[in-house]
């Protein structure tokens, strides 16, 4: 057993495009095929009178907000993954000069 | 280059995994200051956890988020799940008071009041009591599985396990009353979710407290990767002293500190230097104590040479004992600086200052303080940061305050039947409505209902009760016909006023009357 193991690979930074399309991509994805199959199942209408029934929202206005917000959920999801997937050497660095 | 390089083959087994297994800490015990103030925070957290469900209040549970009801009760106030605006102002309001306090002074959330760093400390302290200390628990855990091996182990995990699963019947109390779920337990009657929910947040603080432990804090949190971000110069740190503790090593006793002897404080890039050899050639000490910080110093292309051999009166103050890394709870070491890994526990500094006692040196060679000061620069607290968390936070609480101050005891809320826009009887034409109150006061209520509108001729259906009884959280829901003449036509705005006896409540909702168009 070597106390001091060889440090890790440590992966260069990827270019800031393929950082926002893997988060953004595979949660856009999922955000789809969720809002499809949960408006299989509900009506809406019938959301909007259990929720805010004071407000006037047609069909079409729910589906696009439940879209955005599955997206901001499933979003949220993979920049969290991105963040604990990021390599240590991004953080432990030496502060800023002044 | 005469220096011969360490390579290894690297054993895969046969694969070409690369997976190490996390290497287990064993932190040793250690008593000072900063393990005083930890333990404070143990027995007044984990004193608020165990003991509120336990506590009445007016009759009932004083804090209780009773799903099955959905009335969560904080002491006097009862919330319903309509307040949830309050619950995401205080989540915000929680999190500014995290960023302010990590501006000001680092880490005391990890170090002290985190229930991962808090479950973490109670799980060691029974680990001690059945295993020992680092060493024991070192030898103990290299040896082979014998009598006292399966005592020691089956001890500590019989402690952990009965440990947790009063945490977990805890945590269940908090969303079912416990003294039901308390009463229910022998004869057994509990339902499978409260089975389920003890059992399920018992397992997670085994795993999390005992078995994860610093794995939870450096690859599962997301806080120690952002915490940084409210960090300056001025923030307080867990900071070693390079200038006066390098270069390190091993000396006899009597030789006074660095000042008492006149060798002073070392120049800062010097010192800087001194430590960054020494982390790239670890001593046989500093192995032994197999520190893992993942701390990364910017590439150089020089090769890096190790620190010669000082004579004692050159020596820095730190005397390579590693103390500060056998304590560490973490693993690393904070000589090398500060690391996401450290979460600012203190514990180096109580392990130092007793050696700092021991050798006659002055304490502080690890401290709490800001790099600024470290560096010999003056400190600031107001920075334009803190200002603005100062004042952000102002503004969030006293808006909180207020909200919870004026909120009203009553929900109303119409809806319009969707069958039928209108219908036509003999005397005119109706719209069908369903009002839903909700009484969220702690006294029974007559309301009266009242309508207003531009349009003349629209009122309450006769068969319609213009007074509504709700007693103390109770939820209603009536019927409610408007009729208007049959020549009315097109669409009108109405107003429904709902008000108590003398007035004082009062909620008015819009809605709209509908006639042929």
């Amino acid at each position: 057993m070597s106390a001091y193991a060889p440090p890790p690979f440590d992966h260069p930074p990827r270019p800031i495009a393929q950082r926002i399309g893997a988060i953004a991509w595979p949660s856009f994805f999922t955000a789809c095929v969720v809002t499809m199959v949960f408006f299989a199942f509900v009506d809406p209408l019938d959301l909007r009178d259990i929720t805010f029934p004071g407000i006037e929202i047609s069909r079409s206005m729910g589906y696009t907000i439940a879209f955005f917000m599955f997206w901001l959920a499933t979003a949220s999801s993979s920049l969290f993954t991105w963040l604990l997937l990021r390599p240590s050497s991004r953080f432990n660095r030496a502060l800023p000069p002044e | 280059m005469t220096r011969k390089i360490d390579i290894d083959l690297l054993d895969d087994g046969g694969g070409n995994s690369y997976y190490v297994k996390e290497r287990k800490v064993y932190p040793r015990d250690v008593s000072g200051r900063m393990d005083k103030l930890r333990k404070l925070a143990v027995a007044w957290l984990l004193g608020m956890y165990y003991l509120f469900p336990w506590l009445n209040w007016d009759g009932r549970q004083a804090v209780l988020f009773h799903l099955q009801e959905r009335k969560f009760h904080v002491f006097g106030p009862t919330f319903w799940p309509q307040d949830f605006s309050f619950l995401a102002m205080l989540l915000i309001i929680l999190a500014l008071v995290l960023f302010f306090v990590t501006a000001i002074g680092g880490r005391l959330w990890c170090g002290f009041a985190c229930p991962q760093t808090v479950w973490t400390e109670t799980f060691l302290w029974m680990e001690r009591w059945t295993e020992g200390d680092r060493s024991k628990r070192m030898k103990l855990d290299a040896g082979p599985w014998n009598r006292e091996k399966i005592l020691r182990k089956g001890s500590k995990h019989v402690l952990w396990i009965v440990f947790a699963l009063w945490t977990g019947l805890t945590f269940t109390g908090f969303f079912t009353p416990i003294r039901d779920l308390g009463a229910r337990f022998w004869p057994f009657a509990w339902n499978g979710w409260e089975v389920f929910w003890v059992l399920f947040y018992a397992f997670a603080v085994w795993m999390w407290a005992g078995i994860l432990r610093e794995q939870m804090c450096k690859y599962m949190c997301p806080y120690a990767r952002f915490q940084s971000a409210m960090f300056d110069r001025n923030t307080l740190i867990i900071a070693y002293d390079p200038m006066r503790g390098e270069p390190r090593g091993p000396r006899k006793r009597g030789l006074g500190d660095v000042l008492a002897r006149g060798r002073g404080l070392l120049e800062k890039f010097t010192a800087y230097d001194y430590v960054f050899r020494a982390a790239r050639h670890p001593s046989a000490a500093d192995s032994r104590a197999q520190a893992r910080g993942t701390i990364s110093f910017d590439p150089t292309t020089a090769p890096v040479e190790p620190l010669p051999k000082f004579p004692a009166e050159q020596l820095g103050d730190c005397i390579d004992c590693t103390m500060c890394v056998q304590v560490c709870p973490v693993g690393i070491d904070i000589r090398n600086g500060l690391q996401y890994e450290c979460i600012a526990c203190g514990l180096c500094i109580d392990a130092c200052d007793n050696v700092m006692d021991l050798m006659g040196f002055r304490r502080g060679l690890i401290r709490y303080s800001t790099q600024n000061a470290i560096d010999g620069k003056p400190s600031r607290v107001l920075r334009p940061r803190i200002l603005v968390y100062a004042l952000l936070l102002l503004a969030l609480v006293a808006g909180f305050t207020w909200g919870i101050g004026n909120r009203s005891p009553l929900i109303a809320e119409v809806l319009r039947d969707r069958n039928a826009l209108y219908r036509v009887t003999a005397d005119g034409i109706d719209n069908g409505y369903t009002l839903k109150l909700v009484n969220k006061g702690d006294t029974a209520q007559q309301y009266r209902i009242r309508l207003e509108s531009v349009t003349p001729g629209i009122d309450l259906g006769a068969r319609t009760a213009d007074t509504v009884a709700a007693a103390a959280g109770q939820i209603v829901s009536v019927p409610i016909e408007l009729s208007a003449p049959a020549s009315l036509q097109g669409r009108h705005d109405v107003r429904f006023v709902i008000e108590t006896a003398d007035g004082k409540v009062r909620e008015t909702v819009e809605s709209s009357f509908f006639g042929p168009l």
